[in-house]
């Protein structure tokens, strides 16, 4: 099965060429040009990974990055930048960042890195999926 | 020495004076900007890579409609990275001269197009009306352009409710006396600029003083006026 993404960009243009790309290599590709409407999208839809630029008006990367893993701590974000600091990206790690990628990208590892970042999720998604029947059976004592 | 081989200590004095946070901000926006255009540019490069790849697996031609896209966004690319570099290197040889006439709107729009990106992040967007009259002062560039930079900062970070996420807009008007130039800034209606905020760091008190310039409030604190009793000269 193809790997779903979602590609968070403020600039249009790169959303457009890159999308068109990643659609050409098999994934399906959703776009959001901030990470407030990243967030609503998520609220709505599931995703494999989201690649997303560190630097956008309003909700910064690092904010968003915060948010994403509160509320789907499964969800594997591969930060996609145009710079970015020591600091930045030793924050971005902690936080739960998956990968960080310089722009330009080479689109060949960032396919191989989404491919990567799905197994990831289903690893994780499998994990949740067998707490939560840990905890029932603990529960009801069995 | 400074690197233009100025001997002028004032050179280094003034480069002392000035922020070095505002040059360091105006570089990472435009470094971050010119990075996705370059982004921009490999994308297409790129896709014209896999069209070709297709072509040569699927023996069948590239589309010409296509290709002549592809390579037109490519150009349009490098015109807006050129233009990019273009104002960095104007800005950064702002501190080559002594003091010269400033093109008050030139300037304003220069500062405005290479701190677009900061603006944008603050949730704004600038509008800049025309002079009436020529607006120009003398004066070292450099410090003009600081000046400008720091007075859309107040208007950008100035607010009473620092969680809105309402656009703000931001006008930057010139005065129409041409003896006594001035630029004044404000922001949407209802919006309050505080005194205490007001050019009060003695860096910029130091940077008002070179240029000779006051700050000058409007009223109800609906935004505020860098003006200058200078003469125009040129």
């Amino acid at each position: 099965m193809s790997e779903k993404v979602l590609l968070v960009d403020d600039e249009k243009e790169f959303l457009d060429i890159m999308s068109e790309r990643m659609q050409e290599r098999g994934m399906t590709v959703k776009t959001a040009d901030s990470a407030d409407q990243a967030m609503a999208m998520l609220e709505k839809e599931s995703f494999d990974a989201i690649v997303m630029d560190f630097k956008m008006p309003g909700m910064d990367g690092i904010q968003a990055l915060k948010n994403i893993k509160t509320k789907k701590p499964e969800l594997q974000i591969i930060l996609l930048t145009g710079y970015a600091t020591v600091e930045k990206t030793v924050e971005a790690m902690k936080i739960g960042a998956t990968d960080l990628l310089e722009k330009p990208a080479d689109l060949e590892k960032l396919a191989a890195k989404i491919k990567q970042a799905k197994a990831e999720k289903m690893l994780v998604v499998e994990k949740q999926t067998e707490d939560k029947i840990k905890d029932i059976l603990k529960r009801f004592g069995g | 020495m400074s690197p233009n081989n100025d001997p002028c200590p004032e050179t280094d004095r003034l480069a002392d004076m000035a922020d070095v946070k505002f040059f360091g901000a105006l570089a990472a926006a435009m470094t971050h900007d010119m990075k996705n255009v370059l982004a921009i540019i490999n994308e297409n490069a790129g896709l014209l890579g896999d069209l070709s790849v297709k072509a040569q697996k699927k023996a069948t031609p590239i589309d010409p409609l296509k290709a002549s896209t592809i390579s037109e966004k490519i150009r349009k690319n490098v015109t807006r990275a050129d233009t990019m570099m273009k104002r960095f290197n104007r800005f950064s040889h702002s501190m080559d001269h002594a003091e010269e006439f400033v093109d008050m709107e030139e300037t304003v729009m220069l500062v405005a197009s290479l701190s677009e990106r900061i603006i944008r992040r603050h949730g704004g967007t600038l509008t800049v009306i025309p002079p009436p009259v020529p607006c120009r002062i003398h004066a070292r560039r450099f410090v003009v352009l600081h000046l400008i930079f720091r007075a859309l900062d107040i208007l950008c970070c100035n607010h009473a409710d620092p969680a809105s996420d309402i656009q703000k807009q931001m006008t930057v008007r010139f005065g129409s006396e041409l003896t006594r130039p001035e630029i004044c800034f404000t922001r949407d209606p209802g919006f309050m600029i505080k005194r205490d905020v007001l050019f009060d760091s003695p860096k910029d008190r130091a940077l008002l003083a070179h240029v000779k310039m006051k700050v000058k409030m409007m009223d109800a604190g609906a935004g505020f006026c860098l003006c200058t009793a200078r003469p125009e000269h040129g």
